[in-house]
């Protein structure tokens, strides 16, 4: 292993190691519309808003948005109206684990990083981030599944992380019949991203997110409409309740999304959901063996 | 000031839109790298440019994907292809478009491009959009004026 990857112990990790440099921020008087693009466009899930000076006051989430178009309001209401305050930070140098005990402690998503005492942001730590992090830390070491798939070596599957070990063992969905409305009370009730749909015989036809959400209010779609509507009907992304789940990690990255429908070994029934954040939050590395690169998350908030 | 321009309106896909800049290039015979988008009075609304439509294929994840040797990206490209059909122009356009009027001195217009980084500025009378000024023509017309006559 590299000296790089080396570092990557769990006990050495720093925010550093795993934030994203990337702050999308905002002014509290911009309204929900002009967050909404902001979301879409940088492809994230929150936004920093920010005073005159450019300081963090507050975050929005997808979450909130969300929540402004479930109660009706309208969609140039100003951002600084639906944010929460203030905006938990965290310095560059603060440990990984120090880090994920505020987040769980104080039961966010994320945590904003700065440098001084401005409340000037200079990157951002989500689950995701995290998961990133350790992924790289375990594509690199030889014990990998992927290593040992290329040299042809005999691995001792029973070692492997498996979907079934980690995923939520439930399904959540909707009809196509049902309106946006009782979706989003759904999900707001369940903490989830996103909702099968299924058609009048049951059968999968898509699934909405709160993405999907976000946007149909940025249209102007009444909440009341039935899911229908505003359906993508792309395929449903599923895998295997057997897949280890450093595959099902590499294909949620590879593939853009942030979760995967479980299907029950070798057959079509979809059982379980699995995403970025369960990755995050039962275990950080892929591998049993691998003790040292396990953070162990408790129970935590979605985004 | 370019007198000849495509718009694009806030209600297309992603996916028409790229149509729309391919089309744009070869009518207008240069490469295109930004619209104006126009609603249906033809009034300005918003831009929309590569730097947005790069943003919009950019990998989420890329800073993991920086280990990865000879990586298939048909499977990013597939979910971007499939976003695209659903995800708007007006959704991921910029809408506080900075506009010129006919009457702008050229060095104002130039001061402009460098402070805000841009490339293109429409120009605007009364709402009506009259053309485009673009970056390269300021330039071949400003630096024709520095060469050495021979």
């Amino acid at each position: 292993m590299s000296s790089q990857v080396k570092k990557m112990v769990l006990g050495e990790l720093t925010v550093r190691d795993a934030m994203r440099m990337q702050v999308v921020g905002i002014p509290g008087d911009r309204s929900i519309e002009a967050g909404i693009r902001l979301l879409i466009k940088y492809k994230i899930n929150a936004l920093l808003v920010t005073d005159l000076h450019d300081s963090g006051i507050g975050v929005v989430s997808k979450t909130d948005v969300m929540g402004a178009y479930y109660a009706l309001l309208p969609v140039d209401s100003p951002l600084e109206q639906i944010m929460i305050s203030p905006p938990l930070f965290c310095r560059p140098d603060d440990s990984l684990e120090s880090a994920l005990h505020t987040m769980r402690s104080r039961k966010v998503y994320r945590l904003y990083v700065s440098a001084g005492m401005s409340g000037k942001a200079i990157g951002i730590l989500a689950y995701p981030d995290i998961v990133g992090l350790l992924y790289r830390y375990c594509r690199s070491c030889a014990q990998s599944i992927v290593n040992r798939r290329e040299q042809k070596l005999t691995d001792n599957a029973s070692l492997r992380f498996r979907v079934k070990e980690v995923m939520t063992p439930s399904v959540t969905s909707f009809s196509e019949t049902d309106s946006l409305s009782e979706i989003m009370e759904g999900l707001s009730v369940n903490r989830f991203g996103a909702v099968l749909i299924t058609g009048d015989d049951g059968t999968a036809t898509g699934v909405i997110s709160k993405t999907d959400l976000i946007l149909a209010f940025k249209h102007g779609v009444s909440a009341e409409v039935p899911a229908r509507r505003i359906l993508t009907r792309s395929p449903v992304r599923s895998c295997d309740e057997e897949d280890f789940i450093e595959d099902a990690i590499r294909t949620m990255i590879f593939s853009e999304i942030h979760r995967l429908f479980v299907r029950r070994h070798d057959s079509d029934n979809l059982i379980g959901v699995f995403s970025l954040s369960d990755a995050a939050r039962v275990r950080s590395g892929s591998c049993h063996a691998c003790v040292g690169s396990r953070i162990k998350i408790e129970e935590t908030t979605h985004c | 000031m370019t007198r000849t321009f495509h718009t694009l309106r806030p209600d297309v896909s992603i996916a028409e839109a790229a149509n729309a800049f391919m089309r744009a290039g070869e009518e207008e015979k240069r490469r295109i790298f930004g619209m104006m988008v126009t609603d249906p009075e033809g009034r300005l609304v918003g831009m929309m440019s590569m730097y947005d439509l790069l943003l919009f294929i950019r990998p989420k994840h890329v800073h993991v994907w920086g280990m990865m040797e000879g990586l298939d990206i048909s499977g990013l490209m597939e979910e971007a292809c499939a976003r695209a059909k659903s995800i708007l122009v007006g959704d991921i356009m910029t809408s506080e478009v900075i506009t010129v009027s006919p009457d702008t001195a050229v060095m104002a217009i130039l001061d402009l491009m460098i402070k805000k980084h841009i490339r293109r500025i429409p120009v605007v009378t009364d709402g009506k959009i009259e053309g485009v000024v673009y970056i390269s023509d300021l330039f071949h017309r400003l630096v024709n004026m520095l060469a050495p006559q021979t």
